[in-house]
């Protein structure tokens, strides 16, 4: 009860923050966009039929995943600006839950993820893509799984290195392989034998096969039970693993 | 030495040591004190003293590798829960929300301990007055100069009421005009009966502020007392003599000063005597006499009423300024000669 308590009130705060942020808000609002608009023509000739609506069947729940893959591990910047800021150390001397003090902001990124999930998939669909409603809500659950796991290991990344030069190098080292064995922007199905068996150790790769499923309305396709069978105890354990780091001392 | 239920903290055989490249490094070795509810009390030493470490420990920062520490009645290393409710901390940092008002912060901050909406609200308006922060109290933090930033801080601090507030070099960064100001106001936090405890490596702010002192050297208590104390235990006033002939003048000065009845402790460094003597103001002509009627030339000779600095030299061997914490606390009159 009082962990929900202060899970909500810094929530609450993590959104203010954004919102105040109007290069933040700006950044978060074209870079899905610009995915959209930049790249969605380049894929017209890959695509059997060639219509902007099928590629962005296949190419868009790739984009969703990328989003929240991307917002999630992102996450330990800020971390690492109210480490030198001494916002956490002020949060940690309070009688504040621990965990609530990790996932309150990641809640609150997770919204505003979904906010600039919704506009391009409203965009999208204005260029032809066909939403599945019930794909699209289960998909809802699925990328919070993803953004959850990736914010709190990026968040106890940055706890455990505490220094912005090598908390980018550790994020952006890891970020590029797990981009590209994903299957992100390609179907990885179009890679030979070695990448297909590779990408079976990435999460990311389990959510965009997830997400390609879903929105395709094919429930029952393995790639859907395999998104969650993966994710689900990923995001559990890295949780768990994150709330450790944070109570332990962070000098 | 307080004992039992008017000490506000205890801590017995405080220890920490960080592991580094070069090996462990000790950086609070065997740390007992004991404050007494309603002292403002402070931890002074250089840099790296292993203030900073004491503090974090007796805040539930850090975990506690040795030794024993109770804050307000509970155990840090068991309770800290209990612990936490009961103190307000302000680190060197601060911490307020840039891109949130004074007022957002506070009322934040009230409800992170528990307050509603309702109580927080009167709570955040007794506080703006306490700490003069009314005039600026709806701007957003980022706007704010250095000294209503740190009076913000303090209120994040005390929001709650607590029973002992901890300052991590309060005052550091900050002009002495604003310095001043933050002490009238830590003073006036102690009137309303909140204990301090606050790290300093000013000089000046120990001996204003505090109503007792440790002083800390190397993860070690080296002095403790209140600054009045424990400048009496240096004995009168401290006068230094700068000589023009490096060696001889040095080496006839002390043999010829230190035999002076006036002069309490004689001591040479480089081209530097150091003597302290009871009363300045009368030493420092008869001092001159001296040196003159031997034709000793000298380059100036400084006099200062005991400082904490001549505390910590004395415990140390080492000046606090030396070690890279000067703030220029010396009041000195210079005679050139």
């Amino acid at each position: 009860m009082r962990t929900a308590r202060h899970t909500a009130l810094l929530m609450q705060r993590q959104f203010v923050q954004m919102l105040r942020n109007p290069v933040w808000l700006f950044v978060g609002f074209s870079t899905p966009l610009l995915y959209l608009v930049l790249f969605t023509p380049l894929l017209k000739h890959f695509t059997a039929g060639g219509s902007t609506g099928l590629v962005l069947d296949v190419f868009l729940p790739g984009i969703l995943a990328l989003l929240a893959f991307a917002s999630g591990m992102s996450s330990g910047f800020n971390t690492i600006f109210e480490l030198q800021s001494g916002v956490i150390e002020r949060f940690r001397v309070t009688p504040a839950s621990r965990f609530a003090i990790l996932i309150g902001p990641l809640l609150s990124g997770m919204i505003m993820v979904f906010v600039f999930d919704a506009l391009v998939v409203a965009v999208a669909s204005a260029l032809g893509f066909h939403i599945n409603w019930a794909g699209i809500a289960i998909l809802v659950v699925l990328l919070s799984l993803l953004m959850i796991s990736m914010a709190a290991f990026s968040v106890a990344t940055a706890l455990v290195t505490k220094d912005i030069s090598a908390f980018a190098a550790v994020i952006n080292g890891l970020n590029l392989p797990l981009l590209l064995l994903a299957g992100v922007l390609l179907p990885i199905s179009v890679g030979p034998t070695w990448m297909r068996v590779v990408a079976h150790f990435n999460p990311l790769y389990y959510a965009v096969e997830g997400a390609r499923a879903l929105c395709s309305g094919s429930f029952g396709a393995a790639a859907v039970w395999q998104a969650f069978a993966v994710l689900g105890p990923l995001c559990i354990v890295v949780v768990a693993w994150a709330t450790s780091v944070f109570k332990k001392a962070v000098a | 030495m307080h004992t039992g239920t008017d000490a506000a903290i205890v801590t017995d055989g405080l220890r920490k040591t960080f592991p580094s490249r070069k090996g462990p490094v000790e950086a609070v070795r065997g740390v007992s004190v004991s404050i007494g509810a309603g002292e403002i009390f402070g931890l002074l030493g250089p840099n790296g003293a292993g203030k900073t470490t004491t503090l974090r420990m007796l805040t539930t920062l850090l975990s506690i590798d040795a030794g024993t520490a109770m804050v307000a009645g509970f155990d840090v290393a068991r309770q800290p829960k209990k612990v936490r409710e009961r103190i307000g901390y302000v680190s060197q940092l601060g911490g307020a929300d840039d891109l949130a008002t004074g007022r957002e912060n506070l009322v934040l901050q009230g409800r992170l301990y528990g307050a509603s909406l309702a109580e927080v609200k009167p709570r955040v308006d007794e506080l703006a007055a306490l700490l003069d922060l009314a005039e600026f109290a709806d701007r957003r933090v980022k706007t704010y100069s250095g000294g209503q930033r740190r009076r913000l801080d303090v209120a994040l601090g005390i929001v709650h009421q607590p029973t002992v507030l901890f300052l991590d070099e309060p005052t550091t960064g900050l002009d002495p005009q604003n310095r001043a100001n933050l002490w009238e106001h830590l003073s006036a936090l102690k009137d309303l009966g909140t204990t301090i405890v606050l790290t300093t490596h000013y000089l000046e702010e120990a001996d204003v502020l505090c109503d007792r002192i440790v002083i800390v050297d190397h993860g070690q208590v080296v002095a403790e007392g209140s600054p009045r104390e424990l400048k009496r235990r240096v004995a009168g006033d401290a006068i230094v003599i700068t000589m023009r002939d490096q060696q001889v003048a040095t080496e006839r000065g002390l043999a010829l000063l230190g035999g002076k009845s006036f002069v309490r402790e004689i001591s040479a460094d480089g081209d530097q005597l150091r003597l302290y003597v009871e009363d300045g103001g009368a030493a420092m002509p008869e001092l001159l006499r001296v040196l003159d009627g031997e034709h000793i030339g000298i380059k100036s000779m400084t006099l200062s009423e005991p400082t904490l600095d001549d505390v910590f030299l004395r415990q140390t061997g080492r000046s606090l300024r030396d070690t890279g914490a000067g703030d220029g606390a010396r009041h000195g009159t210079e005679v050139a000669a």
